[in-house]
């Protein structure tokens, strides 16, 4: 399984996390589209701990955490 | 200068800590704190620095007082509608602990003039509303080795890192590039509870008491990720990047 951890705004309708199957995703774009976030909604995407691209890829047991870009003041 | 009679009974709760006791009063007392942004997260943080006897507290805000800050803008009133935040807050502050030495700034930073505001303190707030603010803070804190808090705040959401030079990764470390202003989710029309600026606010401060008194463990490389609705408080360890533009080695 794969878990993906959402945090501030991009919490809103999908909850704190998810799990998925590793076969449903091969990469953090995907792990996107399958939530239906837009690549400018993620300030940070962490893979395991480490900063990563979209297109790095995912394997079981990978923690994915992402982060919006939160400006306010 | 040795403690007064009346700074001691203003001061005594914190005294009486070991973490603090006579040294550390008069370390904050001696101390420069610049809060930019004089609003939701900027009030809270300066009421409590004043209130600790911080003896130095800048306020950087170009704005006036608007009825629609005070929903969570506590420094002001609603008799300062009008006024320049900056003079509102010192009113306030000064009232608050006459010990304080509130310096106001009632102008926009640019990259002209931010190296020169930052240079003469010890410790920087970034309490902004506005991504480019954000920037222009982390780079010119890394470029004058200026240890800083980052906090931002959107509707229940709150989020903090604080950096020190050499010690941990930047702003720019954790988000790289800024966000399209006009995509970027934004407090103005989203929203946000008072309160959540009010908490992430009262932090900043505690991280600048624990910064300039050498008490604790600091927000540094650990991003806090702050969850109103669910009262989750998130540490999420960040690595610096040796490729970040601002601090990177390259």
């Amino acid at each position: 399984m794969i878990e993906v951890r959402f945090f501030a705004t991009l919490r809103e309708g999908r909850g704190k996390v998810a799990q998925l199957s590793a076969e449903e995703v091969s990469c953090g774009g995907d792990i996107l589209r399958r939530f239906s976030i837009q690549q400018e909604e993620v300030a940070i995407l962490l893979i395991n701990g480490f900063h990563s691209k979209p297109e790095d890829p995912i394997k079981d047991g990978d923690i994915v955490a992402l982060f919006p870009p939160v400006g306010g003041g | 200068m040795p403690l007064s009679e009346n700074q001691k009974q203003r001061y005594a709760r914190q005294l009486c800590m070991p973490e603090i006791d006579i040294t550390g009063q008069e370390k904050l007392l001696s101390s420069k704190v610049l809060i930019i942004g004089a609003g939701g997260l900027g009030s809270p943080a300066a009421l409590y620095l004043a209130a600790a006897g911080v003896g130095t507290i800048g306020l950087a805000d170009g704005d006036k007082v608007d009825l629609s800050n005070l929903q969570r803008q506590i420094l002001h009133s609603t008799e300062k509608l009008g006024v320049k935040k900056v003079d509102s807050a010192a009113e306030q502050l000064e009232s608050l602990n006459p010990d304080v030495h509130v310096i106001p700034y009632p102008r926009v930073l640019t990259e002209e003039n931010i190296s020169d505001l930052i240079a003469d303190y010890d410790f920087v707030l970034e309490c902004t509303d506005s991504f480019e603010a954000k920037y222009l803070i982390n780079d010119a804190c890394v470029r004058a080795k200026k240890p800083f808090c980052h906090g931002a705040v959107i509707r229940f959401f709150g989020q903090m890192l604080t950096y020190v030079p050499e010690a941990g990764p930047c702003y720019r470390c954790a988000f790289r590039h800024a966000p399209d202003e006009e995509k970027a989710p934004d407090a103005k029309k989203l929203g946000v509870i008072g309160a959540v600026p009010g908490v992430i606010g009262c932090l900043q401060a505690l991280e600048a008491i624990k910064y300039l008194t050498g008490t604790g463990e600091l927000l540094v490389g650990r991003f806090l990720s702050f969850d109103g609705r669910t009262m989750d408080f998130e540490i999420i360890e960040l690595p610096r990047d040796p490729d970040c533009p601002a601090c990177g080695k390259t």
